[in-house]
């Protein structure tokens, strides 16, 4: 059941995938057209060498042929020996399908080894972003529910409130400038403001850890403020439910009811809402990422759509929708695994 | 609230129809909107946007006439100068005055949230009242379209169609409604499907009313509030996204001022200057702040869901 649930929900993602991979590639055509950067200042280049370079790329070729191309269409047809029904002769490299995400239009490089070499970090950034989110806004949000409508529960709602207005980048720059600027200035032991490890330091786990402080902080106060708004209404609505009466009523230990029968129930549908940024795992981040100069997917979009190498950006955000996609996808079969109700509708 | 209605309707002679319930029948759009004035939080952060656009509006007046400075005029003399009797909020590096600036970027960042916000309502809204209304295969392919624009990381998508526009305001905003379109179009469509099978909808067609009558007539008035509602509480996210743009260099460019990229110019200077980073910060929170707010408020009165 679940599995014909499962395979049911990955057929209906496959057209999904297919219709961001045109979408994203028809908004990078019409953005950038055939453009090669650089290409055109050069002056020692003749119009031939210039029509030369550029039927190599296969820019001379038609728009879907040149989509065929980077889906890896054309590599099969060529492969499975049906090459001469390819138009024109171009040289035909592997695609999408092949797992290549094409090559970088300024320095050459693959993007899928750029992509596989940034990943980490983002992955690390996020998780630990996603983890201090869900350790810090469960206590949070207990206390709030615990003390509603005292000048605590006010100052948490204040705090949840602010996180989701607050924004991030700017967020960052406050950080850096009093951990790292002024705590330097007055002599304290001041964070590093940017990347992952320092620079010719061989990079312990220390390091590491307060290269991720900041940025981490500024990515968790997103999630801190709704997890814990939220943790704080689900608490509420269980700890007036008939059971926890009836767990105190015959003399069970408030902090027993409260974290065992209470807490149990009500962190449950907390569950869905951290499911909910699954997709957003690698994508998320990319404004802190730039803020923080953390060398993740985010930073490579962002330097390399301001270096117009739009084959690589191009790669880059199909590469990130294909998570969601996914994303969407695993959260699904986790809910319909945690309710069955959802698998029948 | 409600006993001044009721004294109202006493007073000319109880002809007011009255519910079952015994207090006075009031229209739909009537009832919220005495909830929204109700909520002192609400009405005080819808004040101060509606301060806020006045402000923008009045910008060109204001730096005239009252600060006499324009907000691209360089002084070599006041450069990092900061917050005092000439230059309120401070000056930046090449001696431009923040609170000029700040009032103008005030222009971009509420231009953007109500444009946007207004394209958002209207292609979304059309494309879930469509889909809904018709159902079947074109209900299928739009929703579709939808999981398809949805799927693409919204600051990745952004990335990418600035590069296709030079942004200004008008095509700034068309880039970031391109994303939210799509929440906006799902949201009407699930309510359009719960209208359409209701008795008075079948009536209406029955008397011979046209496909395009009974959306523009019938339907829409029904979907509005969750329209209104959902442009309300997106106000905030679109503002904080223009910011991000702008800071990211893929938004409004210098030197017209907006808060965004006020803040990315005042990266570089921040750790001697720090009000150039503190002061247009304040001005994007202040603000996103007061439109969820707001939207918090006009969604606990006018969502139907929530009656």
């Amino acid at each position: 059941m679940l599995a014909k649930f499962a395979l049911r929900r990955a057929l209906a993602a496959i057209p999904v995938v297919v219709g961001v991979s045109v979408i994203t590639f028809v908004l990078m055509h019409s953005t950038a057209g055939s453009y090669v950067p650089g290409l055109s200042l050069n002056p020692n280049l003749t119009a031939q060498q210039v029509a030369l370079l550029r039927s190599q790329l296969g820019l001379d070729q038609p728009l879907w042929i040149q989509y065929f191309d980077w889906v890896g269409l054309a590599w099969i047809v060529q492969h499975v020996g049906l090459g001469g029904l390819l138009v024109g002769a171009h040289d035909v490299t592997p695609g999408l399908l092949q797992g290549s995400f094409g090559q970088s239009m300024v320095d050459g490089t693959s993007v899928t080894s750029q992509m596989f070499d940034r990943l980490p970090n983002t992955i690390l950034l996020s998780l630990t972003a996603i983890l201090m989110g869900i350790v810090l806004s469960i206590p949070l949000g207990v206390l709030g529910a615990i003390r509603r409508g005292t000048r605590v529960d006010h100052l948490l709602t204040g705090l949840s409130v602010s996180g989701v207005a607050v924004p991030q980048f700017w967020l960052g720059l406050l950080l850096i400038l009093v951990l790292s600027v002024q705590f330097h200035a007055w002599g304290l032991p001041f964070l590093p403001s940017g990347g992952v490890v320092t620079p010719f330091s061989g990079g312990d786990v220390l390091d590491r850890i307060a290269h991720l402080v900041m940025p981490a902080t500024v990515l968790s106060f997103f999630y801190l403020a709704i997890w814990s708004r939220f943790t704080r209404s689900s608490m509420v609505e269980v700890l007036s439910q008939d059971y926890v009466r009836t767990a105190r009523a015959k003399g069970m230990g408030s902090r027993r009811v409260l974290y065992v029968h209470a807490l149990r129930n009500a962190v449950i549908p907390l569950v869905t809402l951290v499911g909910v940024e699954l997709p957003g795992l690698v994508s998320g981040g990319l404004v802190v990422e730039v803020v923080f100069g953390w060398p993740g997917i985010g930073l490579l979009t962002y330097q390399r759509a301001l270096a117009y190498d739009y084959t690589m950006v191009l790669g880059l955000v199909t590469f990130a929708s294909v998570l969601v996609v996914l994303g969407n996808l695993l959260a699904d079969v986790l809910y319909a695994a945690l309710d069955p109700r959802i698998r029948l509708a | 609230m409600i006993d001044q209605g009721t004294v109202e309707g006493l007073q000319i002679g109880g002809v007011v129809p009255t519910t079952a319930a015994g207090r006075p029948a009031r229209s739909y759009w009537a009832e919220s909107w005495m909830t929204l004035r109700a909520n002192r939080v609400g009405m005080a952060a819808g004040s101060l946007i509606v301060f806020l656009a006045v402000v923008a509006v009045l910008a060109p007046f204001v730096s005239h006439y009252v600060t006499h400075i324009d907000p691209t005029k360089q002084d070599l003399d006041s450069q990092f100068l900061g917050p005092g009797p000439g230059h309120w909020l401070g000056a930046d590096e090449t001696g431009r005055d923040t609170f000029t600036r700040l009032m103008w970027g005030a222009q971009v960042s509420l231009g953007v949230g109500f444009l946007t916000v207004s394209m958002q309502i209207v292609l979304g809204g059309g494309v879930g009242l469509i889909a809904g209304f018709f159902g079947g295969s074109l209900d299928n392919v739009l929703m579709r379209l939808v999981d398809m624009v949805l799927a693409i990381p919204a600051i990745f998508l952004f990335i990418l169609m600035s590069i296709l526009f030079t942004p200004n305001a008008v095509t700034l905003s068309m880039i970031i409604a391109s994303v939210g379109w799509g929440v906006v179009a799902r949201l009407v469509r699930g309510e359009v499907l719960s209208v359409r099978s209701r008795d008075f909808m079948l009536a209406t067609r029955s008397l011979g009313a046209s496909s395009a009558r009974l959306i523009l007539r019938h339907l829409l008035p029904n979907v509005l509030a969750v329209m209104i509602v959902a442009a309300s509480l997106n106000v905030g996210q679109i503002i904080l996204a223009e910011a991000a743009l702008d800071f990211l260099g893929f938004g409004i460019h210098p030197p017209t001022p907006s808060w965004g990229n006020m803040l990315s110019n005042a990266q570089t200077y921040f750790t001697h200057s720090t009000w150039l980073v503190i002061f247009p910060g304040v001005m994007i929170f202040i603000t996103v702040l007061a439109a969820n707010l707001f939207g918090n408020a006009v969604r606990d009165a006018f969502d139907p869901r929530l009656r």
